[in-house]
C-alpha cells in the first residue's frame, strides 16, 4: 500500500489538464504511441471537441521512481465545469492528493479555486503545478503569487512543466510520489469500497468504479450493496490503464472497477458502499449528497411522430447520466415532449447535443427555467419548474426564487463591466477582493437571471477572461410575474417565462420584436403580443406577405418547380402551427437571446 | 358520370387526411389535345438569370443543318406515340430559335407538316430575340408558316438590359417590334419587372412603351433568381418584396385599363389572343417535345408518361445517329397526378371546369375533393357551379395553395 498513490488533477478548462493526463499516461507506458490519441481520457466525442471532461475517468499507471521503487499511480480525472462540481468531489474522495494545474500565463480561475477548496475540505494534499511554461507569456512568479494569495497554498515548490512539449513531466511524477501520501486502510478488515461512478456498458452491464477503503475483493466473491441490500456475484475486478485490465483482486487503497452482472444503473448508486455478503462491514462509508437538477427546459421532437424515439433516447442517456431527469409534458404549441431537469446550462447543452448527434434527434428546446417556490394563500408550498404551470396569481401569496452565490474571477480591467452586468441581473454584491491583477467578486444573484444568458454575457463583457462558479444559497421572495407571448391572438405556452416585474416590460418588448423578425410573413397580418395576465404590455405586427407565386412555370418542364414547392412544403413541416400561424423553431429559442446590454 | 354533383364543401375534411383511395392507374376516356414543342438550344450568349437549356455555340458555329435533320428524325421516331392524333399548336422555343435561318425553319416546318397531321388553324409560335439580324428574317419566318412571334424584350431601358446581360438595346427592341408587327398579327412581348435597381416608375415606363405598339399579348415576369445561375451565385440588388408587389399590382392595373385580360399568373392578352400552346400546358394537355432537352408529356390508355430528350446539344446530335433521343422517360404515378394537374390549371385565372380534371388525369374528381375543401376554407379557391378557380388570394399565394395538393 506504501507504493500506491491516488491523485487527481484540478484545473480550469483550457489550462491543460487533459493534455497533462495524456502525457503522464504516455510517460508510464499506459498506452503505446500507436494507441496514443490526443486526450485519451476524454473519451466521448463531445468531451474531446469541447475540451471538457464530463465524467470521471481513471488510469492506473506503473512508475519507476528515482528511488528505484515501482509505484502504482492511480490518476482519477475530474470534470472542470461548474455544472459537474459534484463529480469533482466524488473523484476527490477517492484520492489522497490532487495536482493543482495552473496555466502559468493566465493564473488562477474561479473554477480552480472552488475545486481546490473542495480538495482541501476533503483533506486532499494539493500539489501546485504550473503548466504551459513554454509559452512566451508564461509568468510563473505571478502565477505562484496568485496561488498563494487566492487559494492560500504554499506554491514555492510548484513544479514547472509543459504538458504540450513534455518538459518537466518526470518532475511531476516524482512530486506525486513524494508529496501525495499513500492511502491508509486495512486489507484485513471487512470490505468497504466506495462507488465513485457507475455507468452502463452494452456488453457487460453496469460497471462500477470504486475506491477500496478496507478489505480485499476478488472475482467470485458475493458482493452486497449496502444502500438497498441487493447481492450479486462479482464477475470481474480490474483497473483502467486507461484500457480496462482484469486483476485477480482489488485491495485496500486501490481504485478499480467491479463488474457484477447488474442490469440497472439505479441499483449501483454512486456514493453507495460495496461490501461482501459473507462478511459485511458494520457501517457504510459516508456517501455523497444527492444532487438535484437546478435548470429545467422542455424538449420536444420537431416531428411529433418522433416522440417515442425521443423517450427511448432519453432513457438510454439516463443509463449513464443519473443526474438527468425527465417526465412527459404536453404543450399546446409544441405537442408531446418532455420536461427535463439538468444540473446547469452546460449539462443541458450537452444532453441536447448528444440527443442530436448520437441519437439523430431533431429538437426544439424551450427557454430554460429554474425551480420556483410558490406559497399559496392556503399556506401550501408548491414547486414550479414550468412557467405555464404557475397557478393563478390571485391564489398565490408569494413567489420565491432561488438565489445563488456566485464567485467570479476576472482581470481587474473588466471589473467595471462585470459589476454592471451583475447589477443589471439584480445581483447584490457580497464581497470584492484583489489578488494581484485578479479580482474576485462575490455576488448573490437570482438564478433565473443566470440561466437566461448570464454566461454568454459574462464572457462577452470580459472578452472571455472572467470565470464563474456558483452554489445555491436560498429561496427568496421576489416580485415575479408570468410573461405570456401571444401570436395571432393565441397564447404560445412554450414561450411563457417567469420574470421580475421590473424587467417584464422590457423583456416583453424585446421578445415581441424578436418574434416579429423570426416569424416569416404569412398570408395575413399577424399580431405578436406580450401580456401579463390579461394586460397587454407590448405589441408588434408582422405585415402580411404580398405574394408567394412562381412567376414562370415553363409548361414543358415542371420537375424543377415541383421540387421547389416540395421544399417549401418540407420547410413548413418543420414549423409549428399555432392557430393559423406557422412559427419556425428559432423563434422558440429567441426568448433566450434577448439582449439586455443594448 | 354525374357531372353536376355538388361538392359537399360544407363538410369538414378528416384532419390531415388526403383525398380518398386512388385507382392503380389513370383511366383516360380519350387522349387530350396534342401540341408540339421544338427546342432550339443555342443562344449568342447566355444571360445570367437564365436557367433554360441554352448554350453559346462552341467556336461560334451552330450545326444548323445537322440539328434540323436530327429534329426530323426525332419526330419520326416519336410518331408511334402520337399515331393518328392531330397537332393543334407548335412552339419553337429555346435558346434563341430566331437564330435559325429562314430556309432552315422552312425546311423544318415542311418536314413537320409532312410527318404530322397539323390542324389548318394551328398556332405556330417562334421565340425571337429582338436583334437587328433576327428582325431581317421576320418576313421569311412568316412565309415559312410561323403565325405568332414572341419577342424577348425584357426591358426598353439600356441600363437594365446591360445589367440583365442582354445583347440588344432599347432602340433595337423598338425597331424589332415594328418589323414584327409589319408581318405578324399576333405578337407577344416578354417583359420583366423587379429588375436590379429598378424603380416603380421605370417598370411602368417599360410597360407603357410596350403597350404603345398595340401588341395583343404581353407576358410580364417577376425576375426570379433561379438556382445554378450567375445571378443566384452573386445576387444583384433587387427591389424588395413590397416594391416588387407594388410593381405587380400597378402593372396589372394598367393592363386591365388597356383592355388586357390577366389570364394566367404572368400572361395578359386581348380577348381571343391567348397563347393556345401555353393554354394547352395549363389545361394539362399532351405535348410532344423534340430537340435537345425538350420535355414531353403524353397520355395513352396505359397511363401518362413524361420524357426528356438528351440535354446537351452535342449529346443529342450524337444520339441522333442511332435514333436514340430520350434521356429520361417515366410514368407519372397516380399520387402525383392531382398535384401536377393543379400546378398547371390553377395558374389560370379562370381555373378549370370540374370535368376537365377527370378528362385529363383519368382520376375521379374525389382525388382532389378533400384538398379543395381545405383550400376553400382558407379562402384560396372559389367554386362557382362547375368552375373551380383560384381566388384573388389564391393567385397571390399560389405556392401555398399548390402545396395543399402535394402528397407526402
Amino acid at each position: 500500500m506504501q507504493h500506491i498513490r491516488n491523485f487527481s488533477i484540478i484545473a480550469h478548462i483550457d489550462h491543460g489538464k487533459s493534455t497533462l493526463a495524456d502525457r503522464l499516461i504516455h510517460y508510464c507506458g499506459g498506452l503505446s504511441d500507436r494507441e496514443m490519441e490526443e486526450q485519451v481520457l476524454d473519451s466521448m466525442d463531445l468531451e474531446r471537441e469541447r475540451g471538457i471532461t464530463i465524467k470521471a475517468q481513471t488510469a492506473a499507471l506503473q512508475y519507476k521512481a528515482k528511488d528505484g521503487q515501482v509505484y502504482n499511480l492511480n490518476l482519477i480525472d475530474t470534470p472542470g465545469h461548474v455544472d459537474f462540481s459534484y463529480e469533482v468531489s466524488r473523484s476527490l474522495s477517492a484520492c489522497e492528493g490532487a495536482l493543482l494545474v495552473v496555466d502559468a500565463s493566465q493564473g488562477v480561475e474561479a473554477q480552480t479555486v472552488a475545486n481546490c477548496y473542495t480538495a482541501i475540505e476533503q483533506n486532499v494534499e494539493v500539489v501546485p503545478v504550473l503548466n504551459k511554461i513554454d509559452l512566451p507569456a508564461a509568468d510563473p512568479d505571478n502565477a505562484r503569487q496568485e496561488i498563494e494569495d487566492v487559494i492560500g497554498v504554499d506554491a514555492s515548490e510548484a513544479v514547472l512543466c509543459s504538458a504540450k512539449t513534455g518538459l518537466g513531466i518526470e518532475d511531476v511524477l516524482e512530486t506525486v510520489v513524494r508529496r501525495v501520501p499513500p492511502p491508509k486502510g486495512d486489507p484485513a478488515a471487512p470490505l468497504k469500497a466506495l462507488i465513485i461512478d457507475s455507468w452502463f456498458d452494452n456488453y457487460v452491464g453496469v460497471v462500477m468504479l470504486v475506491r477500496v477503503v478496507d478489505g480485499v475483493l476478488r472475482p467470485k466473491d458475493r458482493i452486497l450493496l449496502m444502500a438497498n441490500g441487493a447481492q450479486y456475484p462479482c464477475d470481474q475486478v480490474g483497473v483502467f490503464t486507461p484500457r480496462s485490465v482484469p486483476r485477480t483482486e482489488l485491495s485496500a487503497g486501490e481504485v478499480g472497477f467491479i463488474i457484477a452482472g447488474i442490469k440497472e444503473l439505479q441499483a449501483a448508486k454512486v456514493g453507495d458502499t460495496v461490501t461482501l455478503a459473507s462478511r459485511p462491514a458494520v457501517e457504510p462509508l459516508p456517501g455523497f449528497k444527492e444532487i438535484k437538477p437546478q435548470v429545467f427546459a422542455g424538449l420536444y421532437p420537431v416531428e411529433s411522430s418522433e416522440y417515442d424515439q425521443l423517450r427511448d433516447s432519453l432513457e438510454k442517456l439516463r443509463l449513464n447520466d443519473a443526474s438527468l431527469q425527465f417526465e412527459p409534458e404536453v404543450s399546446q404549441a409544441l405537442g408531446f415532449g418532455f420536461r427535463c431537469g439538468f444540473l446547469g446550462l452546460l449539462h443541458m447543452d450537452i444532453v441536447q447535443e448528444r440527443l442530436e448527434r448520437e441519437f439523430d434527434m431533431n429538437l426544439i428546446t424551450t427557454a430554460p427555467t429554474v425551480v420556483y417556490e410558490v406559497v399559496m394563500n392556503s399556506g401550501e408550498v408548491i414547486h414550479v419548474e414550468n412557467p405555464s404551470k404557475l397557478p393563478d396569481l390571485s391564489k398565490v401569496a408569494e413567489i420565491r426564487e432561488p438565489i445563488i452565490t456566485a464567485t467570479i474571477f476576472m482581470p481587474q480591467e473588466y471589473v467595471g463591466p462585470v459589476i454592471t452586468l451583475c447589477n443589471l441581473k439584480r445581483g447584490v454584491q457580497v464581497d470584492m477582493r484583489y489578488h494581484g491583477r485578479q479580482v474576485q467578486l462575490i455576488y448573490d444573484l437570482p438564478m433565473n437571471e443566470v440561466v437566461m444568458d448570464f454566461f454568454d454575457k459574462l464572457k462577452s463583457v470580459s472578452r472571455g477572461y472572467a470565470s464563474l462558479d456558483y452554489e445555491f444559497k436560498e429561496y427568496r421572495a421576489a416580485d415575479l410575474v408570468k410573461l405570456d407571448m401571444m401570436v395571432g391572438g393565441e397564447k404560445v405556452d412554450a414561450l411563457s417565462v417567469i420574470v421580475h416585474r421590473a424587467s417584464a416590460q422590457y423583456r416583453g418588448r424585446e421578445v415581441a420584436a424578436k418574434l416579429r423578425s423570426l416569424i416569416p410573413r404569412q398570408m395575413f397580418d399577424v399580431a405578436v403580443q406580450a401580456a401579463i395576465g390579461s394586460h397587454i404590455i407590448a405589441r408588434e405586427t408582422i405585415k402580411a406577405l404580398r405574394k408567394n407565386v412562381l412567376a414562370k412555370c415553363y409548361g414543358g418542364d415542371i420537375s424543377r418547380k415541383k421540387k421547389l414547392l416540395e421544399k417549401q412544403k418540407e420547410g413548413k413541416k418543420r414549423m409549428k402551427q399555432v392557430g393559423n400561424v406557422e412559427i419556425p423553431q428559432e423563434a422558440f429559442l429567441s426568448v433566450l437571446r434577448v439582449d439586455e446590454g443594448k | 358520370m354525374n357531372e353536376r354533383r355538388i361538392i359537399p364543401l360544407a363538410v369538414a375534411p378528416a384532419a390531415g387526411k388526403a383525398s380518398g383511395d386512388l385507382p392503380e392507374r389513370p383511366q383516360l376516356a380519350s387522349p387530350p389535345p396534342l401540341a408540339l414543342y421544338v427546342h432550339y438550344p443555342w443562344c449568342v450568349k447566355k444571360c445570367p438569370y437564365c436557367d433554360f437549356n441554352s448554350h453559346a455555340p462552341r467556336g461560334g458555329e451552330i450545326p444548323e443543318a445537322a440539328y434540323i435533320d436530327a429534329l426530323l428524325t426525332d419526330l419520326e421516331s416519336a410518331l408511334p406515340q402520337v399515331w393518328g392524333r392531330r397537332v393543334h399548336s407548335i412552339f419553337f422555343g429555346g435558346g434563341t430559335p430566331s437564330l435559325m435561318s429562314a430556309q432552315g425553319l422552312d425546311r423544318l416546318l415542311t418536314g413537320i407538316r409532312t410527318l404530322l397531321p397539323l390542324d389548318p388553324m394551328a398556332e405556330v409560335t417562334l421565340e425571337a430575340n429582338p436583334g437587328t439580324v433576327e428582325a431581317a428574317r421576320f418576313r421569311d419566318f412568316r412565309a415559312a408558316g410561323v403565325n405568332r412571334l414572341s419577342l424577348g424584350i425584357q426591358s426598353f431601358d439600356d441600363r437594365r438590359l446591360v445589367r440583365l446581360g442582354r445583347i440588344h438595346g432599347g432602340d433595337e427592341a423598338r425597331r424589332a417590334i415594328d418589323t414584327a408587327l409589319a408581318h405578324f398579327e399576333r405578337v407577344n412581348l416578354d417583359l420583366m419587372y423587379a429588375l436590379p435597381e429598378q424603380t416603380l416608375a421605370e417598370a411602368l415606363a417599360d410597360l407603357d412603351t410596350a403597350l404603345a405598339f398595340g401588341v395583343t399579348h404581353l407576358s410580364c415576369y417577376h425576375l426570379t433568381l433561379e438556382p445554378n445561375t450567375p445571378f443566384a451565385h452573386e445576387p444583384p440588388p433587387l427591389p424588395d418584396d413590397d416594391l416588387s408587389a407594388d410593381m405587380q399590382e400597378a402593372i396589372e392595373e394598367r393592363l386591365a385599363g388597356a383592355g388586357f385580360r390577366h389570364y394566367e399568373t404572368s400572361a395578359f392578352a386581348k380577348p381571343g389572343q391567348e397563347c393556345r400552346h401555353n393554354l394547352n400546358y395549363w389545361t394539362f394537355g399532351d405535348y410532344l417535345g423534340i430537340g435537345a432537352g425538350a420535355h414531353g408529356k403524353l397520355s395513352s390508355h396505359a397511363g401518362i408518361v413524361r420524357e426528356m430528350r438528351h440535354k446537351h446539344p452535342a449529346r443529342y446530335l450524337e444520339g441522333a445517329q442511332r435514333r436514340e433521343f430520350v434521356q429520361e422517360r417515366r410514368e407519372v404515378g397516380v399520387a402525383e397526378l392531382p398535384f401536377e394537374f393543379m400546378m398547371n390549371a390553377l395558374r389560370l385565372t379562370g381555373g378549370f371546369p370540374r370535368r376537365l380534371f377527370a378528362e385529363r388525369t383519368g382520376l375521379p374528381f374525389a382525388a382532389i375533393e378533400t384538398e379543395l375543401i381545405a383550400a376553400r376554407q382558407r379562402g384560396l379557391v372559389q367554386v362557382d357551379g362547375d368552375e373551380i378557380r383560384p381566388s384573388e388570394q389564391g393567385r397571390r399565394f399560389l405556392n401555398d395553395l399548390l402545396t395543399l395538393f402535394l402528397r407526402d
